[in-house]
């Protein structure tokens, strides 16, 4: 009897030995699950400038508190579109549990961020939008670019005393931000301040180098013009470059949008201001949409966050620094400094 | 020997079944080629259906129940009908859409191609530009002849004319008439050399076109003298020496290229790509030209730096292809401009621009909205809309579109349409949320069923194609091995009628002269006398000899007559066998059966009775026992025989190799059965034989039957490794 039951249990040792290694492996894998932190997926336009460390600030500023992991990506330029989509399609694959993204291009996102959604992954459009309606695990965090339009328009006529030649360049189509801006400062100058006259509008594009080209053909083809409205920041970073190449054009004023340098009035005098959109606060109120919609709870289907003037006498204050990048002590890591 | 029954019969049978085999189809090529099949034909245009058409360039599409081509396309032709049409007609109402081309109708073609003569037949139609009704041949080149058309005014478009165009043997002739002028106008030819049979078809060239009522019938040479007295009264009328040409062509003149250039050009039009930066706060007029590229449901104008759509203008009817100058309040959108209230003027009538071949991809990023592309992407679904437009949904890389395809021509390329296809598209590419409904970055507007290419069908590794290689391959397997067991059963048989042909053999002579020797013996020794005592003894010798002889021969023929397998079980064969063997004798046999009884295939059950045989006589003529026992034991899939007698045992050494062992254990061997002997001299012997049977396999009783062969295959594993080196394993 007791062979017979010790050739049973020899008998039996391997199919013991594989219940048990499955119910470990069970275990395992249900005690990982229950610690793993929740993880959201923050796409920029691009990691090429330093303007969207704001909006890695703000991601981390949410996260952190909540045991959020942040996986920070973008491609190297904002006209990679491509890449952009790669990297929606490589979070939905990999699980994520949110997606925040700021669109490179307005309809080239439509299916990587529809094959998101139909994953069931929350997802925050922040900045400019898409075509997609809100709703359901779809919302917008969206920069007012009527305003900022509108920002622009009065700062012009500030500048001209309601009189004077402006050009319109950086114009993009794949933003659909920027489209609105465009259209917002025509009419609300043509509206209000009839004696500026818009005598140049130029397509833009994510290249510094054009956009410089860009306005140089235009300061030729109006000496008398007077002011430059820069509706991207590459737009703004050419028109200074151009007049800073281009003698005696000293009185053109530059209007630009979200300027991507810390000290941008310091060695550029034709700059007057720049129109920023809060990225900053964009990531932490987009961070905590998707915790908020990870908890069942309901979020507002869009949100839109008023720019800001940035002028030479506010740049210094409490409020506008609160803005700019970056800060680097923030992240998942809990260490200190030994010295 | 047998000889097959009644060859001949079966012969005749064979070529009565080869001759009317061909005799079928010859008939079927006769009736593939018949020169009348599908005559008379009428379109069904009205009906909305055009599947048999064919086209080669143009964008024909039907509308209204019309077949039209709004292309000014050079030679653009639609095709249906019989290669084979030989003697027939071809009539149809035409409208001409351009003022600078012709079109109508084309007989007897062949060898077409997309160009602009590209095929070889005869073609008739209107022509605008000399107000001439034309005549001529194709051949990759052009001949014609041509005749004036009577009526004021000549060939006007926007104008139905119903053209008839007749070929019978050699003789090609056309006539056109008007509803205000009934008496045709007629041109014929005699082509000695003529293209003799062939398609037809519709043909316009530089001018749109608009077809109905094409009918074809069968011509008789009444028919064609019908047309041709028309010929002769406009002869006397007109004092004109023949109507029918002995193949003197007037020549070979090339179509008119004129183009009419439009007076009065506006000097201030700009770029279409411009417009984007009109104001958008101000109302602008702007003036542009380009190149339509679509003309319904919307009409799209294109040049060399975008496109622009212009929703409800004031124009003249347009087609694909002609230039245009569109002036109108210009309203900017992100990636194309609309004009509204435009008014469009054509400068030229050309033929459609090329589409600028782009991905999917680049088309998602709305640059080339309004623009006229060439996509390629994978079909992965397709539906009807409610308004009864065709909409394919398409993927490529990580974007997807639709594509809109105007029902009518496009309904049976629609339904033939297979998912996962690869298609070629071209059309309009749109990225108005009027049309993508935001589901798609893009959509394109197609023209016409030509526009829609199929690269490659679907792959071969679909679900649906792998579970029927599946299903095939498991019926294949089956088929093979149902065959293979088939033709086992018919060897074993074949072999078993041998066995018996050869017991018959050895029964009819050998048995029998054995047992007239041993008469003769008998009949020697009776009249010897008793005291020749050593002839006696030898004679005796001979005669038990015989008699031994005699009994091995019965023996023999005992064990190779198969009736008593077929008959009867194995038990019951290998007792009867047993029973002759031990006739006369003091051996008990004694037969036991265990379990429930059931078949065993004929092999399996021959085998078994073989070695049963071959221990039965072991134990009949060496052993020396007194009782023999028959053992037959049934369990679930095993049957296992025992041969047991109580007589003197075996050596272990040298037992086990001879009295037939070797070979029951071979034949044991051939059906995977499990051969043991257990002997010890003075102890009798046992001799089992334990053969797997084929399972009953049922729905419910498959799945039950699989873990109990891996179980058993699991345990025979384990076990073979501590097997008693006694067991023999066959």
């Amino acid at each position: 009897m007791n062979m017979l039951h010790h050739f049973a249990l020899r008998r039996m040792r391997p199919r013991l030995a594989l219940v048990g290694l499955l119910c470990a492996f069970a275990v395992f894998a249900t005690s990982c699950d229950s610690h793993r932190p929740v993880r959201i997926a923050v796409i920029p336009q691009t990691e090429g400038i330093i303007f969207w460390e704001a909006l890695h600030t703000g991601t981390e500023e949410a996260a952190n508190p909540a045991g959020v992991f942040v996986y920070w990506n973008a491609p190297t330029r904002e006209d990679d579109v491509e890449a952009q989509i790669a990297l929606v399609d490589r979070v939905v694959e990999n699980n994520y549990q949110g997606l925040v993204l700021a669109p490179d291009q307005a309809l080239s996102l439509i299916m990587p961020v529809r094959r998101a959604l139909a994953h069931g992954i929350p997802t925050v459009i922040i900045g400019s939008p898409l075509p997609i309606p809100a709703g359901g695990n779809l919302s917008y965090i969206l920069n007012d670019d009527e305003e900022g339009g509108r920002l622009a328009a009065q700062r012009a006529a500030v500048l001209l005393k309601g009189n004077g030649t402006v050009a319109l360049l950086g114009i993009n189509p794949d933003i659909a931000g920027v489209m609105i801006r465009a259209r917002a400062f025509e009419q609300f100058t043509a509206q209000n301040y009839p004696g500026i006259h818009i005598v140049e509008r130029r397509i833009g594009s994510f290249n510094a180098p054009h956009e410089q080209q860009v306005a140089e053909e235009t300061l030729r083809a109006h000496p008398d013009l007077d002011a430059v409205v820069a509706l991207m920041s590459t737009t703004t970073d050419g028109a200074l470059h151009a007049l800073d190449t281009t003698p005696g054009r000293h009185q053109v004023k530059v209007i630009g949008f979200d300027n991507a340098n810390l000290s941008p009035f310091d060695q550029k005098s034709n700059l007057d201001c720049s129109i920023q959109q809060d990225v900053r606060a964009m990531g932490q109120q987009a961070v905590e949409l998707i915790q908020a919609r990870l908890r069942g709870q309901s979020v507002p289907a869009t949100i839109r966050l008023h720019p800001r003037l940035f002028t030479r006498e506010n740049m210094n204050s409490p409020e506008v620094r609160a803005m700019l990048p970056q800060d680097w002590t923030l992240g998942q890591w809990r260490w200190s400094s030994i010295q | 020997m047998k000889f097959p029954r009644l060859p001949g019969r079966r012969i005749m049978i064979g070529l009565f079944s080869g001759l009317f085999l061909a005799l079928g189809l010859l008939l079927l090529r006769a009736y593939l080629h018949s020169p009348s099949r599908g005559l008379p034909y009428r379109d069904s245009f009205a009906g909305g259906t055009s599947d048999e058409w064919k086209a080669l360039g143009g964008t024909w599409e039907l509308v209204n129940g019309l077949m039209r081509n709004d292309s000014d396309e050079r030679g653009a032709k639609l095709l249906t009908g019989s290669p084979y049409w030989h003697n027939y007609s071809v009539e149809a109402d035409i409208k001409l859409l351009g003022t600078s081309g012709d079109a109508g109708l084309i007989i007897r073609s062949s060898n077409e191609e997309e160009g602009v003569n590209d095929y070889s037949g005869y073609y008739t139609g209107v022509r605008t530009v000399d107000n001439m009704l034309v005549l001529g041949r194709a051949a990759h080149g052009w001949q014609e002849i041509m005749k004036p058309y009577p009526t004021p005014g000549g060939i006007r478009p926007f104008q139905w004319y119903h053209l008839k165009l007749l070929a019978y043997d050699c003789q090609i002739a056309a006539a056109v008439t008007t509803r205000s002028n009934a008496a045709p106008t007629v041109v014929a030819i005699n082509d000695p050399g003529c293209a003799e049979s062939g398609r037809v078809g519709l043909r316009s060239y530089s001018s749109g076109g608009v077809w109905r009522n094409v009918v074809v019938h069968p011509a008789t040479h009444e028919d064609l003298v019908e047309m041709l007295q028309g010929v002769r009264a406009q002869a006397d009328s007109e004092h004109r020496n023949q109507a029918i040409w002995d193949s003197e062509f007037l020549g070979s003149q090339p179509h008119s290229e004129e183009e009419k250039a439009n007076a009065g050009f506006n000097a201030n039009t700009q770029s279409i790509a411009s417009l984007s930066l009109t104001s958008s706060a101000r109302p602008t007029s702007a003036t542009v030209r380009g190149v339509v590229i679509l003309t319904a449901p919307m009409l799209f104008v294109q040049d060399s730096t975008g496109g622009v759509y212009i929703p409800q203008p004031t124009a003249p009817p347009l087609k694909v292809g002609d230039e245009v100058e569109v002036a109108g309040d210009v309203h900017p959108g992100d990636f194309s401009s609309t004009m509204e209230h435009a008014t469009v003027r054509v400068l030229w009538a050309r033929t459609p621009m090329p589409p600028l071949s782009v991905t999917a991809s680049q088309a998602s990023t709305g640059k080339f909205d309004a623009e006229f592309v060439e996509v390629q992407g994978h079909l992965t679904g397709k539906e009807r809309s409610p308004d009864n437009t065709l909409i394919l949904d398409l993927d490529e890389g990580a974007q997807s579109f639709r594509a809109i395809m105007n029902p009518g021509r496009s309904d049976y390329l629609f339904s033939k349409l297979k998912l996962d296809s690869s298609l070629r598209l071209r059309g309009i590419c749109v990225v108005d949320s009027a049309f993508t409904h935001n589901l798609t970055p893009f959509v394109l507007l197609l023209r016409s069923n030509e526009d829609l290419e199929v690269l490659a069908g679907p792959p071969w590794w679909s679900t649906g194609h792998v579970i029927a290689i599946v299903v095939a391959s498991l019926l294949l397997a089956l088929v093979i091995n149902f065959v293979y067991h088939r033709i086992a059963h018919w060897r074993l048989e074949a072999v078993l009628e041998e066995r018996q042909r050869l017991a018959h053999e050895m029964h009819d002579t050998l048995a029998q002269s054995f047992a007239g020797i041993g008469f003769q013996l008998q009949a020697i020794r009776n009249r010897l006398p008793e005291n020749n005592t050593g002839v006696l003894q030898q004679l005796d010798l001979a005669r038990d000899l015989v008699r031994h002889s005699h009994e091995e021969a019965r023996r023999s023929i005992a064990t190779l007559r198969p009736e008593s397998l077929e008959s009867e079980d194995i038990l019951t064969a290998l007792d009867l066998c047993a029973r002759r063997m031990v006739e006369g004798g003091t051996v008990q046999v004694v037969c036991e059966r265990a379990g429930d009884q059931r078949p065993i295939p004929l092999r399996i059950a021959d085998t078994l009775y073989r070695i049963g045989q071959e221990a039965v006589a072991n134990a009949v003529r060496h052993a020396q026992s007194t009782i023999l026992t028959i053992r037959l034991k049934y369990s679930q899939n095993l049957a296992c025989l025992q041969i047991e007698d109580n007589g003197t045992g075996l050596e272990e050494t040298n037992g086990l190799l001879g009295f037939g062992i070797r070979g029951m254990r071979r034949r044991a061997q051939s059906i995977s059965a499990d051969f043991h002997i257990e002997s010890k001299p003075g102890q009798g012997t046992r001799v089992q034989i334990t053969a797997s049977l084929p399972p009953r396999i049922t729905l419910t009783t498959w799945p039950k039957l699989f873990w109990r062969y891996l179980r058993e295959y699991w345990n025979n594993a384990r076990s073979s490794k501590y097997a008693d080196s006694r067991s023999y394993r066959g």
